[in-house]
């Protein structure tokens, strides 16, 4: 049986390639993940100069609510920045942002096949002995992300360009405020993280950067022999204080109760993998808010999954896994970065 | 838990509906059966300590505040308005207890929040 995006998906793709005949869109199927945007693979088969083309397709659509509210424009642009850079990221397509075609904004990329991006599958014991090329990619590739200059990439026509002490005011600012939208019931550990944040702001940023937003493990796709062939989920990305991204991972919720950062390695050997290939220094105290900052930001996350799903927006089994597997454990993360537990 | 325990089993019982009807494609019933699945094993961990839960987190509260938990309604909705009103409080004497410089009333509200994630801690937390 088919799926009834199908047809319309090919009628889409053939208004974007004149030159094609034949235009077909076969085996689409919603894939797991993606909170943020619904995420499916197909194939695309078409004819062109004579000859019959086959693609392997990725469509990432808008849901009618999502975990995180987040510009696709920006994110699309993010993954054609880095294409073909040292940052590996999947080849960008087609971006659509009107609702005509398929009911919600969307884009379509090229799928990656034959790679994996689930952490479970990574800890289960087949991949420990690549654990640690894993962690050198990993922290590397992150470095090289800190490094790029986002001018340069074309990015600050796109994203905004704090000043570089303004850095941190502008994300906790954005994310206090989805508390204040979102949070079902009284969050007193993340406000008093909140507090905490605003009383001790971090030395301004040493550059302004490309923040990738959720640069975790779960979020790149890897091999057998530890090599990361792309980094994905760029919704959240814009510019910022480097080190945003690299005390995300640090969130102790990230290290899948393996006592390792992104369960792969200690933080001093991240942070060392990072400072050689970015070039930058990781201070301790502007890296211990920016810790604390991504377990409130975290706490965010969950409380507006939650929110999606109590006010209908997306009531799919998802939006709720996080808020009820995560946030007590995110508070309990804001504790121990507090050394309060 | 957010959202509550009624209204997630609620929607998995449509959803388990609409996966038992022939022409769903394989990957989609199976991601949204795995994670019923899992949804469903969290509510029965919580499902029998949750009013004990509510109850004695509240009392804790209210000893806290020196206010008065009010119990006479022990459906869980009602335990959870009370436990967010009180949770509210908290965060105001929080807030007056760091202005005033009072270190040792911080230090029993910060006592109160990490017994509090103990009582929520779920078997598969992370942290």
């Amino acid at each position: 049986m088919s799926h009834p995006l199908e047809p319309r998906l090919a009628r889409y793709i053939a208004s974007q390639m004149p030159e094609a005949s034949d235009v077909d869109v076969t085996a689409l199927e919603r894939i797991s993940g993606g909170a943020s945007r619904e995420t499916y693979r197909f194939r695309l088969t078409y004819r062109e100069g004579g000859r019959a083309h086959e693609r392997k397709l990725i469509l990432r659509r808008d849901p009618p609510a999502s975990l995180i509210d987040t510009e696709r424009r920006v994110e699309f642009a993010a993954y054609r920045a880095f294409h073909g850079s040292a940052v590996p990221v999947p080849r960008m397509l087609w971006l659509e942002e009107a609702d005509e075609a398929l009911d919600h904004p969307f884009f379509i990329a090229e799928e990656l096949s034959g790679f994996q991006a689930a952490p479970q599958m990574l800890f289960a014991g087949g991949y420990d002995a690549v654990l640690p090329r894993v962690a050198e990619r990993k922290w590397t590739i992150l470095g090289e992300i800190a490094r790029a200059d986002p001018q340069a990439l074309g990015l600050t026509s796109v994203m905004q360009a704090p000043a570089l002490d303004a850095c941190w005011r502008r994300e906790l600012d954005h994310w206090e405020q989805i508390f204040d939208t979102d949070e079902a019931e009284p969050q007193p550990i993340a406000r008093a993280a909140i507090r905490w944040l605003r009383a001790n702001p971090p030395p301004p940023s040493q550059k302004l950067s490309v923040v990738h937003g959720d640069y975790r493990t779960g979020n790149f796709l890897y091999d057998e022999q530890g090599e990361i062939h792309a980094v994905l989920d760029w919704e959240m990305a814009h510019l910022g204080d480097p080190l945003e991204d690299l005390a995300w991972g640090f969130n102790p919720i990230w290290q899948f109760g393996r006592g390792l950062e992104g369960g792969l390695a200690p933080r001093e050997e991240a942070i060392a993998i990072w400072q050689r290939a970015s070039g930058l220094t990781a201070d301790p105290v502007a890296l211990h808010w920016w810790t604390l900052f991504n377990c409130v930001k975290g706490q965010g996350i969950w409380v507006g999954s939650a929110r999606a799903f109590i006010d209908g927006g997306n009531k799919e089994p998802i939006m709720v896994y996080p808020a009820w597997w995560l946030l007590n454990a995110q508070d309990r993360a804001i504790l121990k970065v507090m050394g309060r537990l | 838990m957010t959202p509550s325990v009624p209204s997630v089993l609620s929607e998995l019982a449509g959803l388990l509906m609409r996966n038992a009807a022939p022409g769903v494609p394989d990957a989609e019933r199976a991601s949204a059966l795995g994670l019923s699945s899992m949804l469903l094993a969290v509510a029965a961990e919580v499902w029998d300590g949750a009013a004990q839960n509510l109850v004695q987190e509240n009392r804790a509260l209210a000893t806290l505040l020196r206010d008065t938990a009010a119990e006479a309604d022990l459906r869980l909705s009602a335990l959870r308005n009370e436990n967010a009103r009180l949770r509210a409080r908290l965060i105001e004497d929080h807030i007056l207890a760091e202005e005033a410089g009072d270190t040792e009333r911080q230090e029993a509200i910060w006592a109160e929040l990490r017994a509090s994630t103990v009582r929520r801690m779920l078997s598969i937390s992370p942290v």
